[in-house]
């Protein structure tokens, strides 16, 4: 790009526009000339007019960010012309549900181990016959504590998100001929899914013992994101693509296929661990008994 | 309730711009009379023209999809003109790095029950929510996969 003496290229948005690029200009310092097809792509979505509106909008010190928001939402729509960010909320609400499924799994596990070691350590002070049947505690399903939920349902302050989940995401394989008969209104059905991740109207208090909110969300997230499943099926060939999206955690289309595995992976140790714990009592009461013979009952 | 025949009550989208709706207009499935502001807020932040192109790209039977996913797009960006719906994409994305890592926690102190029968650590507090590359304590999912950008985001205007 040649440089005219004392001046500076045009950024990309007048470069496009054919205009002169003035030292005011707004977008100057966020589409450099270089960067085209990003601006391509912010003009595709918003239009220049559109994102000049919303900096005037804006106090000066918050344009930067608005702009990397602005650039940020053309770019994912651009990779995926229909869902946009909508898409990528979605399956990180469906990464959460799963970790949360998984996390919920291994905290029964752990409460069980801490149950046992509880309760027989105890019942020996006390100098009580061992639990004739030592595998009780494995029917017993505790109340899971719920810190993750705690924090989930804390976490934010944005009241407005709502998950866009359309119950016609059924048909979005069909023809929409019935949808208007469907969408009506915002608040209709499942279409839109408060999170208590995203709102702050769960109260946190009242979190100890419930599992409410979030399987709350879990059980919308099923019964209406069935379709997101068929959703993911058609993304996640989009997201192969969108491997730094992804950098600090699995990659997309890798924890999609992992799904089974992190399933069968659960019933596994569960399983493993369900017959540790059955050996383990047996063991547990021969040592036991031996201690109640030697010593006298406290 | 079909809204495109030509006899029926034009679109939400051309009794705000004031047109006749047309029997092949393109909004007219998707922004039904009964629903003003949806179509008010898409035309306010990306414009009627960019949505009608946006619609002319996309297959016949994902439209709805695509309209949908704009204006959840328009109305998160009416809520917050700063971060609009990208504010939701980081929270959620910090929240599945502090869950896998806390299940990563749990998984190793079930570990160490299943394996040597030790009483189980707490799990350990998480870090310091602040992930690299913050600038404004908002961190952003992932860069666009641009080098020139990134270079020049973090010497122009990305970050201040």
């Amino acid at each position: 790009m040649t440089l005219k003496s004392g001046t500076t290229s045009a950024c990309a948005a007048c470069k496009y526009q054919r205009r002169k690029c003035i030292p005011e200009c707004l977008l100057a310092p966020y589409f450099p000339a270089d960067q085209t097809k990003v601006f391509q792509n912010a003009h595709k979505l918003f239009g220049v007019s559109n994102i000049v509106k919303i900096l005037k909008s804006l106090d000066p010190s918050q344009h930067a960010e608005a702009m990397r928001s602005i650039k940020y939402q053309a770019n994912v729509r651009d990779k995926f012309p229909v869902y946009g960010c909508l898409g990528v909320i979605r399956q990180l609400y469906y990464q959460i549900q799963l970790l949360e499924e998984e996390f919920h799994s291994v905290l029964s596990q752990l409460e069980m181990y801490r149950q046992y070691h509880h309760e027989v350590p105890s019942q020996l002070e006390l100098g009580m016959a061992p639990p004739t049947n030592g595998l009780h505690f494995l029917t017993a399903v505790p109340d899971m504590p719920v810190s993750m939920q705690h924090s989930y349902s804390n976490s934010n302050n944005i009241g407005y998100c709502s998950s866009y989940v359309d119950s016609k995401d059924h048909n979005n394989n069909n023809n929409n001929s019935n949808s208007n008969s469907n969408n009506n209104n915002n608040n209709n059905n499942s279409l839109w899914i408060q999170h208590p991740f995203l709102a702050t109207n769960n109260s946190s208090s009242s979190n100890s013992n419930e599992n409410n909110p979030l399987m709350a969300i879990q059980s919308q997230l099923l019964v209406s994101n069935t379709q997101p499943l068929v959703i993911q099926h058609e993304v996640v060939q989009d997201y192969d693509e969108l491997h730094p999206f992804f950098d600090t955690i699995d990659d997309r289309q890798s924890f999609i296929h992992s799904k089974e595995p992190y399933d069968s992976s659960c019933e596994d140790s569960a399983k493993e661990t369900t017959q540790a714990i059955e050996l383990v009592p047996n063991n547990e009461l021969k040592n036991a008994a031996a201690c109640f013979s030697l010593t006298s009952v406290h | 309730m079909s809204s495109s025949s030509y006899s029926s009550s034009p679109c939400a989208a051309c009794k705000f711009l004031r047109r006749k709706c047309l029997p092949d207009c393109i909004f007219a499935p998707y922004f039904p009379p009964e629903e003003p502001q949806k179509f008010a807020n898409v035309h306010k932040i990306f414009g009627a023209s960019n949505v009608s192109k946006l619609l002319n790209e996309v297959p016949t039977f994902q439209r709805e999809d695509a309209v949908n996913s704009l204006a959840y797009e328009a109305e998160a960006r009416l809520k917050d003109p700063v971060y609009g719906c990208v504010g939701a994409i980081s929270v959620l994305q910090r929240q599945v790095i502090t869950l896998q890592r806390e299940l990563d926690a749990t998984n190793a102190n079930l570990f160490r029950y299943a394996y040597n029968e030790m009483p189980p650590l707490r799990p350990p507090p998480p870090p310091p929510s602040s992930a690299a590359g913050q600038s404004s304590g908002f961190s952003y999912p992932y860069q666009w996969n641009d080098p020139s950008d990134e270079d020049n985001e973090r010497s122009s205007g990305g970050n201040m």
